[in-house]
């Protein structure tokens, strides 16, 4: 039987309008990977239809405990939009979302498009930036439980997050090891997890291929200009509200946010 | 024979048969650390009357998971013997361990004694010669690592063997809480951390075991080799082959383990 994708995604569209947890899809019916793909997709363009937009690509279950959690052996990777992002300094609404937690990240733009179509040319290339982030996540799924491809049609879980100051790559990887440098998750001044950035596939620019064979795997656009959120450092924590989470990746920076409850509009 | 020496008998015989025992809290209780304390000198104390010498101090349960899991507030430690020290990439035997596990730390290497009873950061900083990049092999004598803190800390912290890197840096080079570290075993990435992990600093977590061996009469000396604390997970050493840490800043160590028995 073949999955109902407008279905499904106008359910999880709906769940994360409202906030309001959903059970599994698969409980119901299963779907198949690619057809878990369709359903983000179609979420992203119920979105698009609000007046949002694509702005990049995450990466999830970059780290080898995870994945090993999962029983998974890749990646998967979901899409970032403009309503998604907190500017630094700035206050996230978790009165919009269901049980969010917050990881600390590393974020890579790009100046160039990243073309799944030409395989030929190196996407390393194409990254001109890099920059600490905070990635806050929230599963519409209850309880956070899901199956790989429930939380790939949920859009990887993406919901929020907050880019640090960008720095040239060139300029960071002449200066750090990117691929090992300690990261500290701190909330409301406690530290609240530890790691390195070789948690993010044992070198956070792991993602920039990674995210080249997901985008031409799963017809994604990779365009110049687009973030990349490249993968947790440490375990997610919950985010609630009052909360001021800081992240620091050494040598390159820190970011920081304010977890606000203003509620749903209307 | 007190409940004391039953215990230390047991770990004792567990080590040279290489066979695990029972916990020890049957005997000791699973609270009372000075107890715990008392078995491990008996343990230590039997090392050195068959000829180990003493080159240094591990410290244990120094990130808040780990003491969380042991419900416990502070690290703890043990005492460290020539014969548990291996030089980067020299061959390890499995033989030697029970059930080893390997976590990634910061040796710190003393030049004058640390006797002070109310040592702080600052003591500690103008007591270091250098530090390297370690790997601490833990083991314990305890089946199934069915431990809680009396038992770990009888057991001398649950030592097992280290493994030093051979290229030393200056506290003044190096940035010990902003130190990432990741370990891989094959190819993967087993373990990751950092240094803040460590107590916030692998410094603060020497100054601590400072305080606690001036008081306990058993003060840190010069040139004792100081294994500081995990930076990340401990990661089960199952089978021969290699560890590699790298730690930022401070370089990398390997550890290779090999079947067969210790020499």
């Amino acid at each position: 039987m073949t999955a109902d994708v407008t279905a499904l995604a106008a359910r999880l569209d709906e769940a994360a309008r409202t906030a309001t947890a959903i059970p599994q899809l698969s409980d119901e019916q299963p779907l198949t990977l690619d057809e878990a793909y369709e359903v983000q997709h179609t979420g992203i363009a119920l979105r698009a239809g609000r007046g949002d937009t694509v702005v990049g690509v995450k990466l999830g279950f970059t780290s080898k405990a995870k994945a090993a959690q999962m029983g998974v052996s890749d990646v998967i990777v979901g899409q970032l939009t403009a309503s998604m992002r907190a500017e630094d300094g700035g206050t996230v609404d978790v009165g919009t979302m269901v049980h969010p937690r917050i990881e600390p990240e590393v974020a890579f733009r790009l100046g160039a498009d990243i073309d799944p179509q030409d395989p030929v040319v190196d996407p390393l290339a194409a990254v001109t930036d890099v920059a600490p982030a905070l990635e806050i996540i929230d599963s519409r799924y209850r309880d956070f439980r899901f199956s790989l491809h429930d939380v790939v049609a949920d859009d990887t879980s993406a919901a929020g997050f907050v880019i640090g100051p960008w720095r040239r790559l060139g300029d960071v990887r002449s200066e750090i090891d990117l691929a090992n440098a300690a990261v500290v998750l701190e909330v409301d001044g406690e530290v609240a997890g530890t790691g390195s950035t070789a948690a993010i596939l044992g070198d956070p620019l792991r993602a920039i291929e990674a995210v080249a064979r997901m985008a031409r795997q799963h017809s994604l656009g990779v365009p110049a200009g687009s973030i990349i959120l490249a993968g947790a450092a440490t375990a997610a924590v919950p985010l609630t509200a009052g909360s001021v989470v800081e992240a620091s990746v050494a040598g390159l920076g820190r970011v920081v946010v304010t977890a606000g409850k203003a509620g749903h509009d209307g | 024979m007190s409940d004391l020496h039953t215990a230390a008998k047991r770990l004792i015989e567990a080590e040279t048969t290489r066979t695990s025992c029972a916990p020890v809290r049957d005997l000791i209780g699973d609270t009372d650390q000075d107890l715990a304390y008392q078995v491990q000198t008996l343990v230590t104390s039997a090392r050195v009357e068959n000829g180990a010498r003493v080159v240094g101090r591990k410290i244990g349960l120094t990130s808040r998971a780990v003491q969380t899991q042991l419900g416990v507030p502070s690290p703890d430690f043990g005492t460290l013997f020539d014969d548990m020290a291996y030089t980067d990439r020299e061959p390890i035997p499995l033989g030697r361990f029970l059930q080893p596990r390997v976590e990634a730390e910061v040796a710190v290497v003393l030049d004058r004694d640390l006797d002070s009873e109310t040592a702080n950061v600052a003591d500690v900083v103008r007591a270091t010669d250098f530090v390297l990049p370690a790997i601490e092999v833990v083991d314990s004598r305890i089946a199934g690592w069915d431990i809680r803190i009396t038992d770990t800390i009888a057991d001398n912290a649950s030592s097992g063997a280290f493994v030093l890197g051979t290229n030393p840096k200056r506290l003044t080079d190096v940035d010990l809480p902003a130190t990432g570290m990741a370990m891989e075993a094959r190819g993967a990435v087993v373990s990751t951390g950092a240094g803040v992990a460590c107590l916030g600093s692998p410094v603060a977590a020497v100054a601590w075991l400072a305080r606690v061996s001036a008081r306990q009469g058993t003060s840190l000396r010069a040139g004792d080799v100081i294994l500081s604390g995990a930076l990340g997970p401990v990661a089960p050493v199952t089978s021969a082959g290699s560890f590699r840490a790298r730690l930022s800043g401070l370089g990398e160590v390997t550890a290779i383990f090999t079947e067969g028995e210790p020499a």
